[in-house]
């Protein structure tokens, strides 16, 4: 699907907008997330590395590696993933501002599909059964 | 569809629009990672937590109630924890010691394999004095075993295994007695568990007390955690996933109803206190159900009256003893007085 408009500069040109519009807003939007899961998995391999590596030592130290791993591994996570969403963020808002409305609201929309993705566990947590012991 | 206008052209309705929509994903989105993360923190913390039992010194030895014992020491098996335990000699009629059917005992969590609670060292000895040889150890992270995450049997069902391996291939410390002709199992609460875990993957053992087992952990977990916490049971699955990321455990799959079939047709004896507060007596059926759905299961139960949880010794007493040495008899034979080649 393609429309007609008029650039800032005053010539008219073609553009093609809605399918490539929207998967480009959209998988701009999807960084954090992606950049979230890649961290969450790399940090999870080497926690079950760091674990096995000092395995012999005992359990005390197995535990404090892996734990050290995980703290260091989660406040990276936070990190990367705010700055990937500010950045993204960002982005929107030069779309919105370029008038690049579709790209703009789908890269939004997989922002907002980020943060609910990241819920998930919590909701996950929240809705299925369980089944304790009476 | 959209359109490509020039900035200049933005409305202010527009760009205030489109500012209150950043806005909103925004606060979506810490919002989100705010409430992860807080969730992540708190799991990893009741993993810790929970994984953590302080190791009990033992309180007496064999030779606190007249029994011949030695010192041993044996790998679990897989991963090798050195393990520490007693070899306790079982005592024929006419004094002569024996090795020939020798029970492994094993304790429950965070206690020992002297147990006062459960009176495990006496039990122990009872079964020396009625001619069964019994191999008592610590579990990791137990006694005077090295420390260890406690894995409530996922970890712990390989030291089992080890004892196993230690009775027909290790250095046992009566040579003069030879090699147990039969081996068996008893086990209590978590001990129950563990047993029947390696009982399903270790034809050696021969039979097998469960005294208050459970069919399965996660259940008693789903109660505890929330419980001990006195945090809301959504923290439950969390900690249970957190556990397995700092620790390699997985609660989940500590479940021996689903594998207790696989023992038949060697035989167990399910043993639960019918006032037991902690392990609803009902489980012990839910174990006998599991166990006999195998074409040739052996089981037999016993609901032990006014007994509360692993007090089913302390409360039947020797009635308990008979109950229990008659089926290993029962089930591994008489002790021929020949000594196996080791």
């Amino acid at each position: 699907m393609s429309t007609s408009s008029i650039d800032p500069t005053g010539s008219q040109q073609r553009i093609s907008v809605a399918p490539h519009e929207a998967l480009h807003g959209a998988l701009v939007g999807l960084i954090p997330l992606g950049l979230l899961l890649f961290v969450v998995v790399v940090v999870l391999l080497l926690a079950a590395l760091g674990r096995q590596a000092v395995s012999a030592v005992g359990f005390f130290a197995q535990q404090q590696v892996a734990v050290s791993i995980l703290i260091a591994g989660f406040i990276a996570t936070i990190i990367l993933y705010a700055l990937a969403a500010n950045r993204t963020l960002r982005q929107v808002a030069l779309w919105q501002r370029s008038s690049l409305h579709v790209r703009s609201r789908f890269a939004l929309w997989a922002l907002g599909f980020t943060a609910l993705v990241v819920m998930l566990p919590v909701l996950l947590a929240l809705l299925l059964p369980q089944h304790p012991t009476p | 569809m959209a359109t490509h206008s020039s900035p200049n052209f933005l409305s202010f309705r527009e760009k205030s629009s489109a500012r209150r929509a950043r806005r909103i994903v925004a606060a979506f989105l810490i919002f989100s990672a705010v409430l992860t993360s807080a969730y992540t923190a708190l799991s990893l913390y009741i993993a810790t937590q929970l994984v953590y039992a302080p190791q009990q010194p033992l309180y007496a030895t064999p030779a606190f109630f007249g029994m011949q014992f030695h010192r041993i020491t044996f790998p679990s098996r897989e991963d090798h924890v050195q393990l520490r335990g007693w070899f306790i000699p079982g005592v024929l009629p006419g004094g002569h010691l024996t090795a020939q059917r020798t029970i492994i005992m094993v304790h429950g969590d965070r206690t020992n394999r002297a147990d006062q609670g459960a009176g495990l060292l006496k039990l122990s000895v009872a079964f020396a004095q009625h001619g069964f040889a019994v191999l008592a150890f610590d579990m990791r992270g137990a006694g005077e075993s090295p420390p260890a995450p406690l894995s409530l049997g996922y970890f712990e069902q390989r030291d089992v295994l080890g004892a196993a391996d230690f009775l027909r291939s290790g250095q046992l410390p009566y040579p003069e007695l030879g090699r147990p002709r039969v081996i068996a199992g008893w086990g209590v609460s978590l001990g129950a568990v563990t047993l029947l875990l390696a009982a399903a993957k270790e034809p050696a053992i021969r039979a097998l007390v469960s005294d208050s087992g459970y069919p399965d952990f996660a259940s008693i977990l789903e109660r505890e955690v929330p419980k001990r916490g006195h945090l809301p049971p959504l923290f439950t699955p969390g900690a249970l996933l957190a556990a397995q990321a700092l620790y390699g455990i997985n609660f989940y799959d500590v479940r021996p109803v689903d594998t207790v079939a696989r023992i038949a047709p060697r035989p167990i004896f399910f043993i639960h206190g019918d006032k037991d507060s902690f392990n609803p007596s009902t489980n012990m059926f839910v174990l006998a159900t599991a166990a006999r759905s195998a074409p040739d299961a052996h089981v037999q139960t016993w609901l032990v009256p006014g007994a509360d949880h692993a007090q089913s010794f302390n409360t039947a007493g020797q009635q308990y003893v008979t109950r229990v040495t008659d089926f290993y008899n029962l089930a591994l034979g008489p002790d021929t007085g020949k000594v196996s080649g080791s």
